[in-house]
């Protein structure tokens, strides 16, 4: 790393780097262990598998950058799968554009009462979507009545949606679902960077008080958060039907923490006010590929799998610290030598992120 | 293979069968009144232990006793929830738990507490593996002939020629897919089967989500895979959905253990085109007959006591065979039905119809 | 006098305290024998594994962090008690090594944490599945038992009296938790990283050392959990106290300590952990299922604060108005209502 490029840029702005870098590596190790690993088939099947947890990690990323969490996304997927399965069971010609909306406002209500209960009731959020978490689990077994959605019992443009392709080269498909989540992806970060609340939401998240003595809306915005990070969610729930077909009750369980995984690994600060969209995408990617590639890997057995996943991440996440703090402290070093040479007062710009 | 015709069975009229004759000493049940029961599934949220206690609530209807509580734990919370009802069913004023063990034998000492305190603990679907702490195991089949079932199925589907094959289980402590998937590896010894291979055994823990994952990679990893075996039903109807969205159909077909009812579109289009089961609603009925004379004392759980389970005929307290290092008793209920094109889709409205959903 | 009593009341421990008594009354009128030593020994011995690791998951939160790994912790060492046993290393030998891999692991969670500088919540994160993993390569497919008759009868019938050794452990651990979170150096430490971990680093305190003991004791005290719960069930399975985390976090927030780190109590957490017990009981007793079980006690959770808060809202506003009326302002005494939170 030259001294002109560190004179120029934070090492927080490098964050995605790294971690892309872990990414490409991983890919790399893999490519040698299972053979083929790049085949087409493979390929999509990595892809359409980023969907669900991507949309579901975008909101999350809003909401962690207040300083909260939300762990009810899983019930919340599987609420909204499973009312807009029976719904179709029920109703085949309901248009899909309308079941799509339907499902978002599913996941905006359930949002919004989380949102309420924190930025309005003063919970925390962890206690809040714990205890949400818990219920919207209970509706949906209660709403149930132990019956399963089926694919046989949803309409037929059920099975196409899977496997539609927006563009395709040499079998490389981008499927219609990760368009979607691309789509997500993108909006989520031109919200966070050229939106006022997008901006407030990393001002909230730095400095709570702060951010309400400066007549901030904090808890308008936290509200809002919740909300969406419940529509995303909600929005999961129509892909995890679309994808899945058969919805039981445990639909999605566990999600939300193969989510907070994804979110934290990519970067953004569990404790507020830093993180990126493209970082948690890369979260998310990391996560994915270490899952798919475990599964695909001929020579490890069944029972070898978690504990290696579980090795893997401490991995990562450490490679992605060190890194980070090397070059942190590159920078600091030229920063005070370039001070030093200009004889100038010390101000303090060290940009060290507490925390995390 | 004899099979039941599950449509009688289950539509069948509440009636009392008398006794047939030619059995002796088989008792006929009398009402004894109410007895207090608890049913207790793996988990709530699995629509066959709905069908089980739909098959329960009739026969306690027929008995003249109050219909059992149908109480359970989550899925995620299975093994310390279903130790929590048994621990404190004596204190509920329980007479019977009708259990279907997810616990293993970590649930040996609450079940042999609630024993010393009176309660009964009938096992069904899956029993307590080392026998201890329980009355007697309801059998749906016999888990041996499960894997010789299973064996068949793959042979008939993919003929003398053979081929390369897959089981696609549920979590790796669920006992009965233990149990039925060493059966079918026993079974496999037989020379009529040496075409077939079995390449691998992988997980999905009964969610759908990873089940489906679980066969995709199955697809990826094996390129001369022709068969998934999944004698689960969250499992079958997750692989047979894999292979559907991967256009597969013709290449690669599921089989194993399956809900008539959620596997009607898979049997007609040709992926799964023979799968088997019991009927559910049976097997709550009968488990609730032994448990009602049991508790009222009209039998005993010895070893060759005989009795008359309603519209279901006459059945007989054996030793377990399926578990022979122990002390175990068993009532076998019966065969398995084997669907496929023809009759699957008249099985699966006679579910629907009969768990009234 | 009155008021003391009244503000004592609206403590935290005030509120709990009122609820526990609710559940009880509740209980008693519902179930027979509710108060005998062999229903409160039961209700014990239900959850004694998770009320154990409670007392050191408390810790744990106080200073700011959270051990996600602990229920897999718990899977591993009854994994490692039960296939050492089974490879013939004599029983006490193989709980002693149980016992060590979790002092070990907790170690190495706290140099991550504590070192490292990563946030816990990764960390632990990465010891769920990876703790959980090594249990199921450990026991695989398998359940494995037939453990001495000692062993089990320890886990199963009473030590002393009707007590059994779980829960005579559990209280000598509670009081000993007491003594060190609220009288010794180590508590005040937790606190004071808890509070504001730069703060306490520039002062002086030695943050690592603190943080290390804590992930450790976490470490060996879920390990040490794992092995009671291998004696008391008699079987090893690798799915063994699978998703117990979330439940001893939440009772540990349902005792009054913040997430955030430096507020909380022994004796809220105690209160709490009794409270859940009893409910539990109760409910299942009354028939309610697993599902609205959990429910319920999510439901619990949340009006447990949002009441407060409201009632705190809705007092303050009276105040404002007596204060406008009587223009000098009566401030509430401060710390009256911890349970006030920030907003995000």
């Amino acid at each position: 790393m030259s001294n002109a490029l560190l004179r120029r840029i934070r090492p927080e702005q490098f964050r995605e780097v790294i971690l892309f870098l872990v990414v490409i590596g991983l890919l790399v190790f893999f490519s040698f262990q299972i053979n083929d690993y790049f085949n087409a088939r493979s390929v999509n099947r990595l892809t359409t598998g980023l969907a669900i947890p991507l949309v579901v990690a975008v909101g999350q990323v809003l909401v962690v950058l207040t300083r909260n969490i939300d762990l009810s996304v899983s019930s919340v997927c599987g609420l909204s799968a499973y009312m807009v399965g029976t719904l179709l069971t029920r109703q085949n010609d309901l248009h899909p554009v309308l079941a799509l909306v339907i499902a978002m406002l599913i996941g905006v209500v359930l949002g919004a009462i989380n949102g309420l209960i924190v930025a309005y009731g003063g919970v925390p959020a962890i206690i809040t979507t714990l205890g949400t978490l818990a219920l919207y689990r209970v509706v949906l077994v209660e709403f149930s009545g132990a019956r399963t959605v089926t694919t046989a019992e949803l309409p037929d443009w059920m099975n196409d949606v899977p496997s539609a392709t927006l563009a395709s080269a040499g079998g490389y498909d981008l499927r219609l679902m990760v368009g979607i989540a691309l789509v997500v992806v993108i909006l989520g970060q031109l919200t966070l960077r050229y939106l006022p609340f997008g901006r407030r939401l990393y001002a909230i998240g730095s400095n709570p008080d702060a951010a309400r003595t400066a007549g901030l809306p904090v808890r308008r915005d936290v509200f809002l958060a919740f909300t969406l990070s419940g529509m995303l969610a909600g929005l999961a729930g129509f892909m995890f039907l679309v994808r899945f077909g058969n919805i039981t009750v445990t639909a999605a369980q566990g999600l939300e923490l193969q989510v907070v995984a994804a979110v934290v690994v990519g970067g953004v600060n569990i404790f507020g006010g830093s993180g990126s969209m493209i970082g948690a995408l890369l979260g998310v990617l990391m996560i994915e590929i270490l899952q798919q590639s475990l599964l695909r890997w001929a020579g490890i057995s069944e029972f070898v799998k978690d504990a290696i996943l579980g090795l893997l991440i401490l991995v990562a996440i450490t490679a992605d610290a060190v890194i980070l703090g090397r070059l942190r402290e590159m920078w600091v070093r030229v920063r005070r030598r370039d001070r030093e040479l200009a004889q100038s007062v010390p101000a303090d710009e060290s940009g060290v992120v507490h925390g995390a | 293979m004899k099979r039941r015709d599950l449509l009688a069975g289950a539509l069948g009229a509440g009636v009392l069968i008398v006794n047939k004759g030619s059995l002796t000493l088989a008792q006929t049940p009398a009402a004894g009144g109410d007895v207090k029961m608890m049913l207790l599934p793996k988990f709530l949220g699995i629509a066959v232990f709905d069908q089980a206690n739909a098959g329960a609530q009739e026969a306690a209807a027929e008995l003249g006793s109050v219909g059992p509580d149908f109480v359970g734990p989550t899925a995620e919370n299975s093994v310390a929830g279903q130790i929590e009802f048994v621990t404190n069913a004596p204190a509920g004023g329980y007479q019977v738990v009708m259990l279907s063990n997810n616990s293993g034998d970590q649930i040996v000492p609450a079940a042999e507490a609630a024993q010393e305190a009176g309660t009964l603990v009938v096992t069904w679907d899956s029993p307590i593996p080392d026998g201890r702490g329980e009355s007697v195991f309801v059998a749906q089949v016999d888990f041996t002939e499960t894997g010789v079932v299973m064996a068949d199925m793959a042979l008939s589907i993919l003929g003398e020629e053979g081929g390369g094959f897959a089981i696609l289980s549920a979590s790796p402590d669920a006992a009965n897919q233990n149990a039925w998937i060493a059966a079918m590896e026993n079974a496999l010894k037989d020379p009529k089967y040496a075409n077939l291979t079995l390449l691998e055994t992988v997980y999905g823990d009964d969610q759908s989500e990873k089940s489906y994952e679980q066969a995709q990679a199955l697809i990826d990893k094996h390129p001369d895979m022709k068969l998934i075996m999944a004698p689960t039903s969250v499992g079958i109807v997750s692989a047979a959905k894999a292979v559907q969205d991967e256009g597969l159909g013709d290449e690669i077909k599921v089989s194993g253990l399956g809900d008539p009812s959620e596997m009607v579109e898979y049997t007609l289009n040709g992926i799964a085109p023979e799968f088997a089961l019991w009927s559910f609603i049976d097997l709550g009925y009968l488990t609730y007959y032994v448990s009602y004379l049991l508790a009222t004392g009209q039998i005993t759980a010895e070893e060759g006591q005989k009795f008359t389970a309603g519209r279901l005929g006459d059945y007989e307290i054996t030793k377990d065979p399926t578990r022979p290092d122990v002390d175990a008793l068993r009532v076998l209920m019966g065969p398995f039905s084997v669907y496929n094109a023809e009759n699957v889709q008249a099985a699966a409205d006679a579910i629907k119809a009969a768990s009234g959903s | 006098m009155a008021r003391d009593l009244l503000r004592r009341l609206r403590s935290w421990e005030g509120l709990l305290l009122l609820c526990l008594l609710v559940v009880l009354a509740y209980n008693i009128s519902r179930v027979p024998n509710f108060l005998t030593i062999g229903n409160q020994i039961n209700l014990f011995q239900l959850g004694i594994e998770k009320a154990i690791v409670i007392l050191a998951m408390t810790f744990v939160i106080i200073s700011g962090e959270i051990d996600l790994s602990v229920a897999s912790m718990m899977g591993l060492s009854a994994a490692i008690t039960a296939a050492a046993f089974e490879a013939g290393v004599p029983l006490p030998v193989a709980i002693l090594l149980a016992l060590s891999v979790g002092v070990g692991f907790g170690l190495i969670n706290g140099y991550f944490v504590a070192v490292v500088g990563l946030s816990s919540l990764a960390v632990t994160l990465a010891g769920y599945i990876g703790f959980r993993g090594l249990a199921r390569l450990l026991v695989q497919d398998r359940s494995v038992g037939d453990f001495p008759e000692w062993f089990t009868n320890l886990g199963q019938h009473g030590l002393i009296g009707p007590i059994t050794l779980s829960i005579a452990i559990y209280f000598i651990l509670a009081v000993l938790a007491i003594v060190v979170l609220h009288f010794s150096g180590l508590g005040r430490l937790t606190y004071v990283i808890g509070n504001s971990a730069p703060v306490a680093r520039f002062s002086g305190v030695s943050v690592v050392r603190t943080r290390l003991i804590i992930f450790m004791m976490s470490g060996l005290i879920a390990a040490l959990a794992g092995v009671l719960m291998t004696a008391r069930l008699g079987a090893v399975r690798a799915s063994t106290a699978e998703g117990f985390e979330l439940d001893i976090i939440t009772v540990v927030l349902l005792g009054g300590v913040s997430i955030f780190g430096g507020v909380g109590s022994m004796a809220g957490v105690l209160m709490a952990t009794y409270l859940v017990l009893n409910l539990r009981n109760g409910l299942v007793i009354a028939g309610v299922t697993g599902n609205t079980q959990t429910g319920i006690i999510g439901l619990l959770l949340i009006l447990s604060v949002l009441l407060p808060n409201l009632a705190a809202r809705v007092r303050e506003r009276l105040h404002r108005r007596q204060a406008d009326a009587a223009v000098r302002h009566h401030q509430p005494p401060p710390g009256d209502t911890p349970w006030v939170t920030e907003p995000g």
